[in-house]
């Protein structure tokens, strides 16, 4: 019989607690060229918004922003992108796995600017909600830079006792002038 | 669905102007279909094959249908308080919680509602609840957000914008 590996002892190991605090490599999310109009064209017919400011140049000028902006988060997500000239992460994954889910083999939780895996037996990952600060949109030319940081983790116990742990991680998202655009808190249930 | 002309001629909407159980116009998205899902997941080569691939999603991962992505509903928050905010206004931070799926045929009504509001170094702060109703009325991502407008006769609002030492809680 397999022993719930949540139940006993408390999960939040001395291992875990050392984790807390801990930073990522800062790493440059968007490619050297920066942000430009196709990718930002791109995103912001898939959130459905036309807002001008993102292409119209006349307009935009006109604006508090003095330019071309990008959606609020638009730097949280250009980082997530295949770079030119990597091998491409999806003919891998299903090289190695033909029933890939489309996530394991494709993103392995490992790499450049990737926080060290919280040593843990909980495995079961849920999002569990989170928080995005903005400071500043950034611009066409952009060069997006980010670094992630284990803000804090906690640990819960569920209503038939078993113990979870609440891991919040913090990524800070600058320009190339070191000027903080975006804070995103994101919370995970490790379960 | 806001228009890119209404978005070029939207007027301020000022802090005095605004009363602590204030609901703002609701944006209303949908129906969903699979292709907005999977231009989403495209736009940002997110692979998962639970939000394009029907038959993977119902019979290896046992759900109702495709799902819409986590990482699109929070996007989509933002956009709306940026367009609660614009011109002048600034949507300082939010956050939310994933609840309910959302897949294709559904119809989401995005909204916010003021909870408090209070003036800060000569900033005019409002405290919002916000979320994303789906067509039967449960909340798909309940959540928070706090956004600046400014105050008639007052000051602009910094840009960028640094919070008040005050307000910040880390």
């Amino acid at each position: 019989m397999s022993q719930s590996p949540s139940s006993g002892e408390s999960a939040l190991t001395p291992a875990v607690k050392g984790v807390i605090g801990v930073q990522a490599e800062r790493i440059e999310a968007s490619f050297q060229w920066g942000i430009e109009r196709e990718g930002l064209r791109i995103f912001t017919q898939a959130i459905m918004d036309p807002d001008p400011r993102y292409w119209d140049d006349n307009f935009a000028k006109t604006t508090k922003f003095g330019g071309i902006i990008t959606p609020p988060i638009y730097c949280t997500y250009i980082g997530r992108r295949t770079r030119p000239g990597d091998d491409d992460p999806v003919t891998r994954a299903f090289a190695e796995n033909p029933h890939s889910d489309g996530i394991g083999g494709i993103r392995t939780g490992e790499g450049k600017g990737k926080l060290p895996l919280v040593p843990t037996h909980l495995k079961r990952i849920l999002n569990a909600g989170n928080e995005i600060e903005l400071r500043q949109y950034p611009k066409l030319g952009d060069r997006i830079f980010s670094q992630a940081k284990y803000a804090d983790i906690k640990e819960r116990v569920g209503k038939d006792g078993s113990r979870m742990l609440i891991v919040t991680t913090e990524t800070i998202y600058t320009n190339q002038n070191d000027e903080v655009l975006c804070i995103l808190r994101a919370s995970q249930i490790r379960r | 669905m806001t228009t890119a002309q209404e978005l070029k001629e939207k007027k301020q909407t000022y802090y005095d102007d605004i009363a602590v159980g204030h609901q703002f116009s609701p944006l209303v998205i949908g129906p969903l279909t699979p292709t907005h899902l999977f231009r989403w997941s495209a736009a940002i080569e997110n692979w998962h094959r639970i939000h394009y691939d029907q038959s993977f999603a119902i019979y290896h991962e046992g759900l109702p249908n495709i799902l819409g992505q986590g990482s699109w509903k929070q996007s989509i928050l933002p956009r709306y308080l940026k367009d609660i905010c614009l011109p002048d206004g600034w949507p300082w931070k939010v956050s939310f919680q994933h609840r309910a799926m959302i897949v294709p045929g559904d119809t989401l009504t995005v909204w916010a509602a003021v909870t408090k509001k209070y003036e800060e170094e000569g900033l005019g702060f409002l405290d919002l609840d916000v979320g994303m109703r789906l067509q039967y009325d449960t909340e798909t991502c309940p959540g928070k957000a706090t956004i600046v407008l400014p105050i008639r006769k007052g000051k602009a609002i910094p840009y960028p914008f640094v919070p008040p030492k005050k307000l910040v809680s880390r």
